[in-house]
């Protein structure tokens, strides 16, 4: 089987799930061509420079995944059947029935390069080509450690997002921002956690919020309810009742809350600084301010992406220098396109070897220049 | 002051509960401030016909009228006509505001809770202090405990003045009796007090306190006289150190020589004037008929059943000074009236690949 009928079969059967956001076989081959070079290197020689390169990908590969981030574990093991490995899957202990599901649709032959357990043992590690992992710097960290030195390695650690909005009088963001926090319940890593709203008037940033509060309800409303541990459902109470008792008499602050639930929170705060919060849809509203750098330096090495409204080249530029890989659209920060570098990388070209074939160079190959 | 007297009193003043904030002087609130204090007095001592309900939707009133910041919080929601409408501060908002139902300049004493959350430290005014010994001291004698502390692993207050648990033990043991000098367990003091006790002691301290004497004690130097009493308040504050409550027990056990039933536990808090108690390392935690608690769902803010756990809320008769409801980052399990610690809700870690900013803002 080759490259292409593999995107083909896994964008069939990635059609069944939502989650993974709109894939075609075309998006698949192109992470393949801008990655790799070319879309067919991973079958055969292609041209490259003066000579000829193949791109050889792992026997196997070991992910690590998470279970309350389905989508991230299938896109790891897409990229992997793509590459044409075999993939060894460590699930949480709870399972992860989206990937079991999304084997099913597979053919047989695809079928057969996917193995997945709840245990990893040393032999998985030891016969890898390649391991991803996914977790905590901790998870990662242990993860590594089992991992033969000379074996790539790709960690996704933990990492947080957030919006800004640049210039929307009419709020008309608010929908796009309450869809990026309330997907995965705000537990993914690109979940929307804060949004910094320029003022183009004063008190603009509160009003936005609630515009964003009205636009919560019913976002959350179409989503399935999140089953919550008691810890996060009092950490949710602690943080709203916390806020809830400044805002009483602190114009500063402001809260907005869904009557009766922990379904979605909206805080408004004047102060700048990055929030320390719990996720489960709580979703803070500051002013921009001046120095956007300043404000998130706690968190700016884990960064992933920034949502941004409006979505335009010269507003991504203000924001490169705070080290997201990904700047995009409100509305959109949930799904990635396969081209993303994510953790700014390539995930791809990460994994695979190249072996070069040097054809006897002729004087008239377009390629070959004397010296 | 008699209750009958009390009520009576009580019953003449130009009541300024209904009218709100602003209302009245600050030496009328004084005077309703003294008299409903002696209204607590007299139920904590069982001399009153008052009954709970009645008694803390007036102090809940009081405090509306008296404090500002109470006053603000609680114009969003509708008058209480139920100790269960009383709207709770969370345990935090003593770290951000001066929750004090009283004027500024008559505080006598300030208590500080530990601020190990990284959420700086919250502070507890008093205008005095009698009404919360006298809570402290009948809280201890309902739990079945001995009058006397014979000794406290704990700072005399003289050392921490800020600390209301030592504050707490100087009502019940004398000056030798605290052997925390300096930060450090005086642990030869330790052997010397338990090897010259004949009779049941009663050692009352900190867990940590605790762990450090069974560490730094030679083996069989903490074997308490039979009979003897253990009383221990939980915390680890800030050690870094979390010791389960069945092994903590063990521990005991083993070390002092006296069974789990011997073993109590003391549940109070900066924030609150009274406690709660419960023995061995199952019992269920329970206070005096002037502190009641409510285990909520988090989620909807309404009891949960018998048997479910949920966030402590709680309502002191006791808390005159600064508010009786308060919302605490403590989790339980109802059991009927009483309830079982689950402990504090550790700021909940997302499940999912979201970083806790709270964890990246602790290492930057």
């Amino acid at each position: 089987m080759n490259t292409l009928q593999r995107a083909e079969y896994l964008a069939a059967a990635a059609a069944a799930f939502p989650i993974l956001g709109p894939i075609s076989a075309e998006d698949l081959m192109d992470v393949v061509r801008r990655e790799l070079g070319h879309a067919e290197v991973l079958d055969g020689f292609a041209r490259y420079g003066s000579h000829h390169t193949r791109a050889i990908a792992p026997e196997s590969i070991v992910h690590i995944v998470s279970g309350n981030t389905p989508h991230a574990a299938l896109q790891s093991v897409i990229r992997g059947l793509l590459l044409g490995s075999k993939n060894r899957v460590k699930i949480p202990s709870s399972g992860l029935p989206e990937l079991s599901r999304f084997v099913e649709q597979l053919p047989l032959e695809l079928r057969q390069r996917v193995e997945i357990s709840p245990t990893v043992g040393d032999r998985w590690y030891a016969e890898a080509g390649a391991a991803i992992a996914y977790g905590s710097d901790e998870t990662i960290a242990r993860i590594r450690s089992r991992v033969p030195a000379n074996t790539p390695f790709q960690a996704h650690p933990h990492r947080l997002s957030f919006g800004v909005v640049f210039d929307d009088p009419a709020g008309e963001s608010a929908t796009a921002c309450a869809r990026d926090a309330a997907l995965y319940d705000q537990m993914g890593c690109l979940s929307l956690r804060c949004v910094y709203v320029r003022e183009v008037e004063r008190g603009f940033a509160r009003h936005y919020a609630k515009i964003l509060a009205a636009a919560m309800e019913p976002v959350c409303a179409a989503e399935k309810a999140p089953v919550r541990t008691l810890e996060e459902a009092a950490a949710i109470l602690h943080l709203r009742s916390g806020y809830r008792f400044r805002a009483a008499s602190d114009r500063s602050v402001a809260l907005w809350e869904s009557a009766g639930s922990d379904a979605w929170t909206v805080i408004y705060e004047d102060d700048p600084w990055f929030p320390s919060s719990a996720a489960n849809r709580v979703v803070f509203v500051k002013p921009l301010p001046g120095d956007l750098a300043l404000a998130v330096r706690p968190v700016i090495s884990w960064i992933a992406a920034i949502g941004i409204f409006p979505a335009t080249l010269e507003n991504a530029e203000t924001l490169t220098a705070i080290g997201p890989s990904r700047v995009c659209p409100l509305g959109s920060m949930q799904f990635p396109p396969w081209t993303w570098h994510q953790e700014g990388l390539q995930t791809l070209a990460g994994l695979v070897r190249w072996v070069d074939f040097e054809a006897p160079q002729a004087a008239n190959s377009p390629e070959f220049k004397r010296p | 002051m008699s209750a009958a007297c009390a009520k009576f009193l009580w019953e003449s003043l130009p009541t300024v509960l209904s009218c709100g904030m602003g209302s009245g002087t600050s030496s009328t609130r004084l005077l309703e401030r003294g008299v409903l204090k002696d209204r607590v007095r007299a139920f904590v001592d069982g001399r009153s016909s008052e009954g709970f309900e009645e008694l803390i939707l007036d102090v809940h009133a009081f405090q509306k009228s008296a404090n500002p910041a109470y006053a603000a919080f609680c114009a969003a929601s509708p008058n209480a006509t139920h100790w269960t409408e009383i709207p709770a501060v969370p345990q935090q908002a003593f770290k951000n505001t001066e929750l004090r139902s009283f004027p500024e300049e008559e505080t006598q004493r300030i208590f500080h809770t530990s601020g190990t959350t990284g959420e700086g430290v919250g502070r507890h005014f008093f205008r005095d202090l009698d009404l919360y010994q006298t809570v402290a001291l009948a809280g201890w004698k309902a739990a079945r405990l001995p009058d006397k502390v014979d000794i406290a692993l704990l700072p005399h207050p003289s050392e921490v003045p800020h600390s209301s648990l030592s504050q707490m033990a100087a009502w019940l043991a004398d000056p030798s009796a605290f052997l925390v000098r300096d930060g450090a367990l005086d642990a030869a003091a330790l052997a010397r007090l338990i090897g010259e006790a004949n009779n049941p002691i009663v050692v009352f301290g900190t867990a940590l306190a605790f762990l450090h004497a069974i560490e730094t004690a030679t083996p069989g130097s903490l074997t308490l006289p039979p009979g003897s009493r253990v009383v221990e308040t939980g915390g680890y504050k800030g050690s870094g150190r979390e010791v389960p409550r069945g092994e903590l027990y063990r521990l005991f056990t083993e070390h002092f020589g006296i069974p789990p039933g011997a073993i109590v536990n003391e549940y109070g808090m900066t924030e609150l004037s009274s406690q709660f108690y419960s023995e061995g390392p199952s019992g269920a935690h329970r206070g005096g008929g002037w502190i009641r608690a409510r285990i909520l769902d988090p989620g909807t803010g309404k009891d949960v059943e018998d048997g479910e756990s949920g966030v402590l809320q709680l309502y002191d008769l006791a808390n005159i000074d600064s508010v009786c409801a308060v919302l605490t980052r403590d989790l339980a399990t109802r059991d009927g009236d009483v309830f079982h610690l689950l402990g504090r809700d550790p700021l909940a870690v997302p499940r999912g690949c979201s970083r806790a900013a709270d964890e990246m803002l602790a290492r930057s």
